[in-house]
């Protein structure tokens, strides 16, 4: 009947590295990343499945799928993610496929019958607009949500609640990590769809291969982030995965903040645009400070390690490898 | 109460010259969920009106938790309004006891219909219920639109309130990104007839009804009641919900979602007080004041809706009055034993 653990029950995920693990979304920022450390730490059986082998918003194929696979391990990374303008344009897609997703993987997981774990990403955005900073866990639900990015994070605290409420009533080890604000190689640098630190990247290198003399960027830049490179969260997903089987959701975060000034200053640092850095402060800014309370995480003994502009560095080199030079 | 005329006028809301819902009797109305409390009284409403293309599916016939049944369905039936009144419903301990359950079946009954609603390309409009669960323990009083997501849903009701909010933020995503007229209503605590009789694991008046009428059948002393008999409640009868859907659907075009409720507030004494008249029951309540008894005070504004030109009909004694009739008819105490026997 397919991968019946026979193994002793409570095997911790990386001493069981032969069992089958699926990551939904293995094509994304985060489901890539994880995919990359799992192979370096020897898993033997990584599952994974483009967007056009498996539509995870539609029940029968997620379920059929888990019915054929039968994993041992999920890693739930796939979403339809974006940044403040994609959110406005296309509020339904993104509330309605994230719920479908994260609907059909959960539920099929448990039905399937091999799964003895699953890890749900989320997001930072889950919290409250005005939550306290920085953000613990227990601020969920206290307050409204940001509107540029609300309907994403509706489905998401959604998400969260799924996994608790399979845990509460069928026992299913279902934990979910929230990361903060992630960047990496093999992260979207859409012009317009993609996140702030990406469309940075991508703005000044075309500056710079073009000689513009300026780069404008939206806002005012005095928001203040947290950047977590994905390495490090791929890290934590691991991390948790092997060690954690709480009901509560995990603040997956680096602890370091700057202002989108001081990320942009450095951006085209890293990239070497030699032109003017414009402020358009008509444009929205979103949240004000968001910084992540990971004291949780850390105190269960996860820290980072890779600090923002060495991150930068090689994200940069991969963004001109992968992405310039394999275009021409 | 069917015997009640209600006239509810048509309106063409915003002037351009569309035909509203009540000038659209013809037009084919999906009602899913029209076996529930709320589902029934408007498929009733819907009838004495004159409409004449009401739709609807028992959940064996369309499992609206099943996305693949779903779509086929609004491709085949394409209707032009939809009514979305299904649910699982039971209440804060059936809820708490089966959260999976609750949480998944709800949701992706909303995400389905709303979803398959949209991609048929048929719907004109879409309701969608929400409840009073949606607000936080700590809401102001009386609880306004503006309340939701100001806090947590109470502990306990998560499961049940979260698809709602979730409801709430899928019609407003579909009214921004698509156009589609989707709204929400969200009514408080509910009573009135419902086929079998509503259960009373979910539903107090029920509850206390069975529990008066039995022991004035075997002659008890008294019956025991937990808490103070101090909280207040707001109860709205369905038929009333009814009319106030049709008014929505007719004249409501919001992104916000809409209260409904009947502004009448009573004390769960006064409740049980009302409840034993009825049933004629001589004997004392009993109130165990250390049994836990719920937040003090849970009341809708409902303003919105009124300003919309509804008014609430049904006074609760005659509600309850209707309700211990049918209770009678039906026999449902014997009912309820075989059910728990095969429990």
């Amino acid at each position: 009947m397919g991968t019946v653990n026979t193994a002793d029950p409570h095997t911790s995920f990386l001493a069981d590295k032969d069992a089958k693990v699926f990551v939904a979304g293995h094509r994304g920022l985060v489901g890539s990343a994880i995919v990359r450390h799992l192979l370096s730490l020897g898993f033997t059986s990584v599952v994974v499945r483009t967007h056009a082998e498996l539509d995870l918003t539609r029940q029968a194929d997620v379920e059929a799928f888990f019915a054929a696979e039968l994993p041992r391990y999920v890693v739930l990374a796939a979403a339809k993610v974006g940044g403040i303008h994609a959110n406005s344009t296309f509020p339904a897609d993104f509330i309605a496929a994230n719920l479908q997703i994260q609907t059909n993987v959960i539920d099929a997981a448990l039905k399937c019958g091999s799964v003895r774990k699953f890890l749900f990403l989320g997001s930072s955005c889950i919290y409250p607009k005005l939550a306290p900073q920085p953000i613990p866990e227990d601020s969920l639900l206290s307050g409204p949500l940001e509107p540029t990015n609300e309907w994403y994070a509706v489905a998401k605290i959604a998400g969260i609640k799924m996994c608790q409420a399979y845990r509460i009533q069928h026992g299913f080890d279902a934990i979910s990590a929230m990361p903060t604000n992630l960047y990496g190689p093999q992260d979207n640098f859409h012009p317009e769809n993609s996140h702030v630190l990406p469309a940075l990247i991508r703005r000044f290198h075309e500056a710079k291969a073009s000689n513009a003399p300026e780069v404008v960027v939206w806002g005012t830049g005095s928001p203040l982030r947290e950047f977590l490179h994905v390495d490090d969260l791929a890290d934590a997903v691991i991390f948790l995965m092997d060690q954690y089987s709480g009901l509560e959701h995990v603040n997956a975060g680096s602890g370091s903040e700057v202002t989108i000034k001081e990320l942009a200053e450095l951006v085209k640092d890293v990239v070497g645009f030699q032109g003017k850095l414009v402020w358009d402060s008509s444009k929205p800014d979103g949240t004000p400070r968001k910084l992540m309370d990971s004291s949780k995480i850390q105190e269960m003994g996860w820290k980072p390690k890779v600090p923002l502009k060495e991150g930068l560095i090689e994200t940069y080199k991969w963004y001109v490898e992968n992405v310039i030079n394999a275009n021409k | 109460m069917s015997s009640q005329r209600r006239s509810i006028e048509a309106v063409d809301a915003n002037g351009d010259g569309a035909m509203s819902f009540l000038a659209d009797k013809s037009a084919k109305v999906f009602v899913a969920g029209h076996r529930g409390m709320v589902g029934s009284a408007i498929h009733r409403k819907l009838e004495a009106l004159g409409f004449t293309n009401v739709v609807v599916r028992t959940r064996a016939e369309l499992d609206l938790a099943f996305q693949p049944a779903v779509e086929a369905f609004f491709d085949a039936e394409r209707p032009r309004y939809v009514i979305l009144a299904a649910g699982k419903v039971g209440g804060v301990h059936a809820s708490s006891a089966a959260p999976a359950q609750y949480l998944t079946q709800n949701l992706r009954i909303t995400m389905n219909v709303v979803g398959a609603a949209q991609r048929c390309g048929s719907v004109r409009k879409l309701l969608v219920l929400a409840s009073s669960t949606i607000y936080p323990e700590d809401a102001p009083q009386p609880m306004p639109e503006s309340a939701l997501l100001s806090g947590p849903p109470a502990a306990g009701s998560e499961w049940y309130a979260i698809p709602k909010i979730t409801g709430i933020k899928m019609c407003q995503a579909y009214r921004a990104e698509f156009g589609m007229d989707a709204i929400v209503a969200a009514p408080n605590n509910l009573y009135g007839p419902c086929d079998p009789f509503p259960s009373e694991r979910s539903h107090v008046i029920p509850a206390l009804i069975r529990r008066f009428h039995h022991a004035k059948a075997t002659g008890a002393a008294e019956v025991a009641v937990w808490g103070s008999g101090a909280p207040l409640r707001e109860f709205t009868h369905v038929d009333d919900i009814a009319d106030a859907l049709v008014v929505l659907m007719d004249r409501y075009s919001g992104a916000e979602h809409v209260n409904v409720g009947s502004g009448s507030e009573v004390s769960v004494r006064e409740l049980a007080e009302a409840v034993r008249e009825v049933v004629g029951y001589e004997g004392r309540v009993a109130w165990d004041a250390s049994r836990p008894e719920g937040v003090a005070r849970r009341l809708l504004d409902s303003s919105k809706m009124r300003k919309l030109g509804w008014e609430p009909k049904v006074a609760l004694r005659d509600g309850i009055k209707e309700l211990y009739h049918i209770y009678l008819r039906h026999q449902w105490d014997a009912k309820i034993k075989r059910d728990l026997a095969h429990a």
